[in-house]
């Protein structure tokens, strides 16, 4: 049972690695600063090194949570394992429907649901899940926007050159952000490892603490971080291929400058929440961002239909992806039938995504996550604003 | 407590990318103009903006350096 978690869990890392590839290197490639395999083996990379930065979210996930050993409550391999399916069939069913879900959260959904189905409401640290999980998740991404818009503000205002004696425009040269963002990408990539990699190697640590080969209350052993770091860089590695194929189709209007503030934010809000042991999703801060970043441009306004619907599912995700969990944990307690039952309908699951990927075809609205947040910004089009000028020369004449 | 450990966390996010923003945007700036073709551009503005790049670059790495546990200890 132990190992049949170990293995479910390095997929999940593997999946989320896959997944967000993307979030990190997408802007990048778009504008040409970083040639496409370059970038994806260079997010494999600092996925890895960013694994072994820090082990506070570990800890928060092992330790935080769920209240194990001395407190006579005793979490077994099996409610993990129920958890674990739990946010796994989530993470299918919102994908199939389109619907824009972070997997950190269907693990945490699908963990507090199992231990309250399996064990009792009593043995879920609600203190702790309030201020290391829910808080955070709910205001990292505000606090992410909120300084991509002034970061976005403060570069442009501080590049933009206009002739001292006409005060018309001079020819801007912001080339040099396309650059800039060759190394803000790479800390989001490694910002990713720090805080992602270790929500596994948390629940792996839960399950050995669980089995009693562990104390409770101790940081993850080497053996784990490494798995875990590998297996997302393996995971970030594969998933760069698929945008590698669709990179084509191009992506939403992001210019270098923007994309600079952007993941510098991103970047700095998960450093600084996985160094406080903050366990939150990178695709959404990196939502936050973009969005905050875009708003920070002349012109633009929010769609706010879309942005509604990315909120939505991030409210969503930790409550159903717990009654799902919670189901599973009422199966697999039925006893050795119900786990069979259980781990024939997780695999199948996983199976099932695996072959519908391969056969649907991959564009950019579903190889990044992040775009949804970039089409909840309104730019205001070239066109239509030279347009717009051109009319009011033709009134005043 | 939790309300101050967000308060943190939202300061260090702050300081951290408005420092490589603003650094690194001045950066592009000089290098712009030392770029104008029209006009004699002093050399030193080439080197100021290597300057605000090293300085970005330094940043970063001074608030990696705070991060990992191993140096701390």
């Amino acid at each position: 049972m132990v190992a049949l978690v170990i293995a479910l869990a390095l997929f999940f890392d593997f999946t989320n690695g896959f997944h967000d590839t993307a979030n990190a290197m997408a802007t990048p490639i778009a504008t040409g600063a970083i040639k496409p395999k370059t970038a994806v083996a260079l997010a494999a990379v600092l996925n890895l090194v960013g694994a072994f930065l820090s082990t506070e979210v570990a800890k928060t996930v092992s330790g935080g949570i769920i209240k194990e050993g001395s407190d006579g409550i005793q979490i077994t391999p099996d409610i993990i394992f129920a958890g674990l399916m739990g946010a796994i069939l989530w993470n299918m069913i919102t994908w199939l429907k389109g619907l824009p879900s972070s997997s950190s959260h269907a693990l945490f959904g699908g963990l507090i649901g199992a231990a309250i189905a399996g064990i009792g409401i009593h043995s879920v640290n609600f203190e702790s899940l309030m201020q290391k999980v829910i808080l955070p998740a709910i205001f990292a991404p505000v606090i992410a926007g909120g300084v991509a818009y002034v970061c976005t503000r403060l570069a442009y205002a501080l590049t933009s050159r206009h002739d001292p004696e006409t005060g018309s425009k001079l020819t801007q040269k912001r080339g040099g952000f396309r650059t800039g963002q060759i190394f803000t990408s790479s800390l989001v990539a490694l910002a990713h490892g720090t805080n992602d990699a270790q929500k596994t190697m948390g629940i792996i640590t839960l399950v050995l603490i669980a089995a009693g080969t562990q104390a409770p209350g101790s940081g993850p052993q080497f053996w784990v971080i490494a798995a875990c770091a590998f297996a997302i860089a393996i995971g970030t590695y594969a998933g760069g291929w698929r945008i590698i194929r669709t990179m084509g189709s191009g992506l939403t209007d992001v210019k270098p400058a923007q994309g600079f503030a952007a993941e510098a934010s991103t970047a700095s809000a998960i450093l600084a929440s996985s160094h406080l042991g903050f366990a939150l999703s990178t695709t959404q801060v990196a939502s936050g961002s973009v969005i905050g970043s875009g708003l920070g441009r002349k012109g633009t306004s929010v769609r706010w239909g879309t942005a509604g619907r990315i909120a939505v599912g991030w409210l969503f995700t930790l409550p159903a992806a717990g009654i799902v969990g919670a189901l599973t944990a009422l199966l697999v307690m039925t006893g050795p039938v119900g786990v069979i039952i259980a781990a024939v309908a997780g695999t199948g699951a996983v199976l099932f995504m695996f072959l519908h990927s391969r056969k649907s075809h991959v564009g950019h609205h579903n190889a990044v996550e992040v775009e949804e947040a970039g089409q909840a910004v309104r730019f205001r089009k070239k066109k239509a604003l030279a347009a717009s000028r051109a009319n009011k020369l033709k009134g005043g004449n | 407590m939790k309300w101050l450990e967000l308060v943190q966390v939202a300061g260090a996010t702050l300081l951290a990318a408005v420092t490589v923003v603003v650094l690194y945007s001045v950066g592009v700036r000089f290098t712009a103009i030392a770029g104008d073709p029209e006009q004699a551009t002093p050399r030193w503005m080439k080197s100021l903006a290597y300057a605000c790049f090293g300085l970005c670059g330094l940043a970063v790495l001074f608030g990696l350096y705070l991060i990992i546990p191993y140096f701390s200890k």
